[in-house]
C-alpha cells in the first residue's frame, strides 16, 4: 500500500497518469489553488485562506432560483458544538470528516456515500471529550490526512478510506486532542494541536507524506533559555504546562515559503499570576520556515492573555497596494476584538483597529502593543469565545472587503488559581456571562478597518463566511441560516433554514457537470445546493 | 478539592460560574435540573462520571469522592430544594387560581391558558418569595420564552404576544389570543420589544397576603 502511495505522489514516470484514471492531487494542483473549478483540494480552497472562490455561476441576479439537491444525514453529532468541517472535493467525490472522528467519501452528485470511517476511540479522552469535532481533511494523491481526538495523524486511502499510517503527536491523556485540517505543502503535512485548557505545551508537526516521519517541530511555549522564554517566569515546569495550543490550520505563502498559524491561550487561561510576562508565543501569529519550521517572525495580539483569547483563526494572505506600495499582507479578525493588517514578510503591523464594541481597548500602541483600558475592572470584556473564533472569515480583493463572523457578548472574569492534575483542565477561574448577546456579519475596509455593513443576528453567531467573484458572500448562522449576501451592499439575497445552527464551518463551491455546486455543513446534515438545470 | 472549587474548575466553564448554563452551547441549567423528575444524586453521580455521548459533556475521570463532592456541590446550587412549609387553604387557592391564573396558565391537569408558563411543580423549582416577587411584580423578571413582543406587518395588522423563537429572518409567537402565529421580518412595519410582561400585576388590592398564601399552597398541592 506504502508502494502505491509512493508511486502516486509524485515520483512515478508519466505511464502512471494512464494506468490510473484517478491519481488524486499534487502538490501542484493544490498550488493551482482555484485553477480548476471542479476542485477545492485545502480547507481554504487555496493556501491564502481568503476562502473566495472565481466561480460566477451563481450571481447576485440569480441566487433566488438557488435550491438544495441532496442532503447527506452524518448520524453524528455534538451537541453544543456543530458540524465544522471542509469537504475537499476532486472529480466528483466529496471527502468529508465529521464529529466523533467519522469520515466518509460520498458521490458530489447524489449525496451518496462510497464508504464510511469511525475511528475507534478510548472512552478517556481528554480535550477531545469535550470538542469532539473535526475540521476537514488534507489531500495529497490519493492520500488523505486526518487528525483525531486522541491526538493521532491518520493517513488513509482515498478509495478505501483504509488507514496507511497512524502516528501519535501527544499523550491525548495529558489534555491533548486533534481537530484540524491538516495543511498540505510540497511533500510535508502540517497539523497543529489543541489541549491549552490543559498543562499541555502546543506545536506545530510537519510529516512525511508517504512514511508520517515526522520532520520538524515547532514548540509555542519556548524552552528554558530559548529566545521568547525571556516572557515567561524562569520556570521550566510553567513553561511545559504554558498553553499555546495551534488547533486551527494556517495559511501559507509558497513563494515566501512562510507558513502562517494561529496561536492559542497560555494556560491557566484566567489566571495570570502564575505566569508574569507576556507569555509568548500566546496568542500570536507566528511565520515558520515551511522546509525546517524555523520561526522567522511573530505578532503577539494579546500580551499576556488572561481571557482565554486565543488566536486560532485563519490567517488570510493578500497582495495589494497598501498606502501606495505593492504590499504582501497577512489578515486577521482577533478573538480580542481588533482587526489586524501586517507584512506578512517582516511581520510589521500595519493596522489595527476594533471591529466590536469591545472596550478592552481601542486602540493599539506606537510599539504595537493594545492600549488596555479596560482589564474587566471597567465593565464587561467579550466572552472566552471572543469577537469572533475560528469560523473563517473571507476576503473579496476587488472590493478590498474582509467578511467576519463577529460576536457582542459580555462576561465577568473572576481568576482563581488552579490545582495541577494530569488529564484535568485547568482554567483558572470561571467566567460569567451575560445570557443576551448579539451577532453580526460584518464587511470591513481593510485599509482602515472601517466598517462598510452589517448583517446582523439575533445571538453571537459561530458561522463561517465565503465569497465567491460574482459579488456574492454565503455565511451561516447561529440559528440555523444559510445566507447569501451582495458583497458590496450587503443586502441579503437568500436564505435557507438548515434546521441546526452553522458552526465554525463555512461555505465550499465547485462546479460539477457545468453547474455551481455549493456545500454547507450544520448540525448532522451536510448539504448541497445548486440552480436548477 | 472541595466541591465548589471543583465545579468552578472542571464545570463553570460550560454552566457558568453560577451553575445557570449557556444557551449557546446548550449547556443546561444545573440549578434547575434537580426539580426534574426522575433526577436524583445517583443519576447526577452517573452523568459526571459518564458524560453525555454525543454532546460537548464530556466523561470525568475524577476519583468517586470527588464526583460525589461535585454532586453535592450542584445539590446546593438549586435556587429552591422545595421544602417550604405552604400554610394556606389549597382550596381557596384553586378558585382564585380559577378566577386569575387560569387564562393564561396551566397547573396540572387542569383545562387553562398557554400564554404563560405550566405552573405544575413551580414550587419545586422556585422560592416563595420568587413567586409572590412574579406575582407582584410580573415584569421583574420574564424568562426567555414568555418576553413579551408587538408587531405592526405591513397590512396594518397589529399583534401582541410571547416571543418563543426568532431568527434573522422570523419571529415565532404565542399571541395574546393564544394562538401560535409567525412573521417573516420582512413582512413587518414594526417589531417592538415590550419591556412590560403581559402578566397583569397583583397587587395587595387585587389579591391580599392571605389569598397569596392560599394560591401558593394550592400550587404546592399541584406537582
Amino acid at each position: 500500500m506504502r508502494f502505491a502511495v509512493r508511486l502516486l505522489s509524485g515520483l512515478v514516470p508519466l505511464f502512471a497518469m494512464t494506468v490510473f484514471a484517478q491519481d488524486g492531487p499534487t502538490y501542484e494542483d493544490i498550488l493551482d489553488g482555484f485553477g480548476d473549478p471542479e476542485r477545492w483540494l485545502t480547507y481554504s480552497g487555496d493556501y491564502s485562506g481568503r476562502r473566495h472562490s472565481p466561480l460566477t455561476r451563481i450571481t447576485p441576479e440569480n441566487i433566488d432560483r438557488l435550491r438544495p439537491i441532496w442532503t447527506f444525514q452524518t448520524g453524528t453529532t455534538t451537541r453544543g458544538r456543530g458540524f465544522e468541517t471542509t469537504p475537499l472535493v476532486d472529480d466528483g467525490v466529496l471527502y468529508v470528516t465529521g464529529s466523533n472522528n467519522f469520515a466518509w467519501a460520498i458521490d458530489a452528485r447524489s449525496g451518496r456515500a462510497f464508504w464510511s470511517y469511525r475511528r475507534n476511540l478510548p472512552d478517556d479522552l481528554t480535550y477531545g471529550a469535550s470538542a469532539p469535532v473535526n475540521r476537514g481533511f488534507g489531500m495529497l494523491g490519493n492520500t488523505l490526512f486526518m487528525v483525531t481526538l486522541d491526538a493521532h495523524l491518520l493517513a488513509m486511502d482515498r478509495r478505501t478510506g483504509d488507514i496507511l499510517w497512524d502516528v501519535q503527536l501527544a499523550d491525548y491523556r495529558i489534555g491533548y486532542a486533534a481537530t484540524l485540517a491538516p495543511l498540505v505543502i510540497d511533500n510535508k503535512v502540517i497539523v497543529g494541536i489543541s489541549g491549552g485548557e490543559y498543562a499541555t505545551r502546543g506545536f506545530i508537526d510537519a510529516y512525511a507524506p508517504v512514511t508520517g516521519e515526522r520532520l520538524w517541530r515547532f514548540n509555542t511555549i519556548p524552552g528554558p533559555g530559548e529566545p521568547g522564554s525571556e516572557t515567561w517566569p524562569d520556570d521550566p515546569e510553567v513553561l511545559a504546562r504554558g498553553g499555546g495550543g495551534t488547533w486551527m490550520n494556517g495559511s501559507y505563502d509558497p513563494e515566501l515559503n512562510l507558513i502562517y498559524w494561529g496561536v492559542g491561550n497560555p494556560n491557566p487561561d484566567y489566571y495570570g499570576d502564575l505566569r508574569p510576562g507576556d507569555n509568548l508565543y500566546s496568542n500570536s501569529i507566528v511565520a515558520l520556515d515551511a522546509d525546517r519550521g524555523e520561526l522567522r517572525w511573530h505578532y503577539q495580539f494579546t500580551p499576556h492573555d488572561i481571557n482565554d483569547w486565543d488566536s486560532n483563526h485563519m490567517p488570510v494572505l493578500v497582495d495589494t497596494e497598501w498606502q501606495g506600495e505593492p504590499r504582501k499582507l497577512v489578515m486577521m479578525a482577533n478573538r480580542n476584538g481588533f482587526f489586524y493588517v501586517l507584512n506578512r514578510t517582516d511581520g510589521e503591523l500595519l493596522l489595527g483597529e476594533p471591529f466590536t464594541a469591545t472596550t478592552w481597548a481601542r486602540e493599539i500602541g506606537p510599539d504595537g502593543r493594545p492600549v488596555i483600558l479596560n482589564d474587566g475592572s471597567r465593565g464587561c470584556l467579550p466572552d472566552p469565545w471572543g469577537s469572533t473564533n475560528f469560523m473563517p472569515p473571507s476576503y473579496n480583493p476587488e472590493l478590498e472587503l474582509f467578511y467576519v463572523t463577529a460576536r457582542e457578548t459580555c462576561a465577568t472574569y473572576v481568576p482563581e488559581e488552579p490545582d495541577y492534575t494530569p488529564g484535568q483542565a485547568s482554567f483558572g477561574g470561571v467566567v460569567f456571562i451575560e445570557p443576551d448577546g448579539a451577532g453580526a456579519l460584518r464587511a470591513l475596509d481593510i485599509h482602515t478597518g472601517e466598517l462598510r455593513w452589517e448583517f446582523t443576528y439575533p445571538s453571537p453567531t459561530f458561522g463561517g463566511v465565503m465569497t465567491t467573484a460574482s459579488g456574492l458572500v454565503f455565511a451561516g448562522d447561529h440559528e440555523g441560516n444559510f445566507m447569501a449576501f451582495d458583497a458590496a451592499t450587503g443586502e441579503n439575497l437568500w436564505h435557507y433554514q438548515t434546521g441546526s445552527r452553522i458552526w465554525g464551518a463555512a461555505a465550499t463551491t465547485f462546479m460539477l457537470d457545468g453547474r455551481q455546486h455549493v456545500l454547507i455543513p450544520s448540525g448532522t446534515t451536510l448539504t448541497a445546493f445548486a440552480l436548477p438545470d | 478539592m472541595a466541591g465548589g472549587a471543583l465545579f468552578r474548575a472542571q464545570c463553570a466553564t460550560c454552566h457558568g460560574a453560577d451553575g445557570k448554563g449557556i444557551l449557546s452551547i446548550d449547556a443546561p441549567d444545573l440549578t434547575l435540573m434537580w426539580a426534574r423528575d426522575g433526577v436524583n444524586d445517583e443519576y447526577v453521580f452517573n452523568v459526571v462520571r459518564d458524560g453525555i455521548p454525543g454532546s460537548i459533556m464530556p466523561p470525568h475521570g475524577f476519583g468517586e469522592t470527588e464526583i460525589w463532592m461535585l454532586v453535592a456541590f450542584m445539590a446546593s446550587l438549586v435556587e429552591f430544594g422545595g421544602d417550604a412549609d405552604f400554610m394556606g387553604d389549597a382550596g381557596n387557592g384553586r378558585r382564585l387560581f380559577a378566577e386569575n391564573c387560569a387564562e393564561c396558565h396551566r397547573v396540572g391537569e387542569k383545562a387553562g391558558g398557554v400564554l404563560g408558563p405550566l405552573l405544575t411543580g413551580i414550587t419545586r423549582r422556585r422560592a416563595p418569595d420568587a413567586l409572590v416577587q412574579s406575582i407582584r411584580e410580573p415584569s421583574r423578571r420574564i424568562e426567555r420564552g414568555f418576553r413579551p413582543v408587538a408587531v405592526e406587518t405591513d397590512v396594518g395588522e397589529s399583534v401582541t404576544g410571547v416571543l418563543k423563537n426568532e431568527d434573522a429572518f422570523s419571529l415565532q409567537l404565542v399571541t395574546e389570543a393564544q394562538d401560535l402565529r409567525a412573521f417573516r421580518r420582512d413582512g413587518m412595519r414594526q417589531i417592538t420589544r415590550l419591556g412590560e410582561s403581559l402578566m397583569p400585576v397583583f397587587s395587595e388590592a387585587e389579591l391580599d397576603a392571605g389569598e397569596l398564601a392560599d394560591l401558593l399552597a394550592f400550587l404546592n398541592a399541584n406537582q
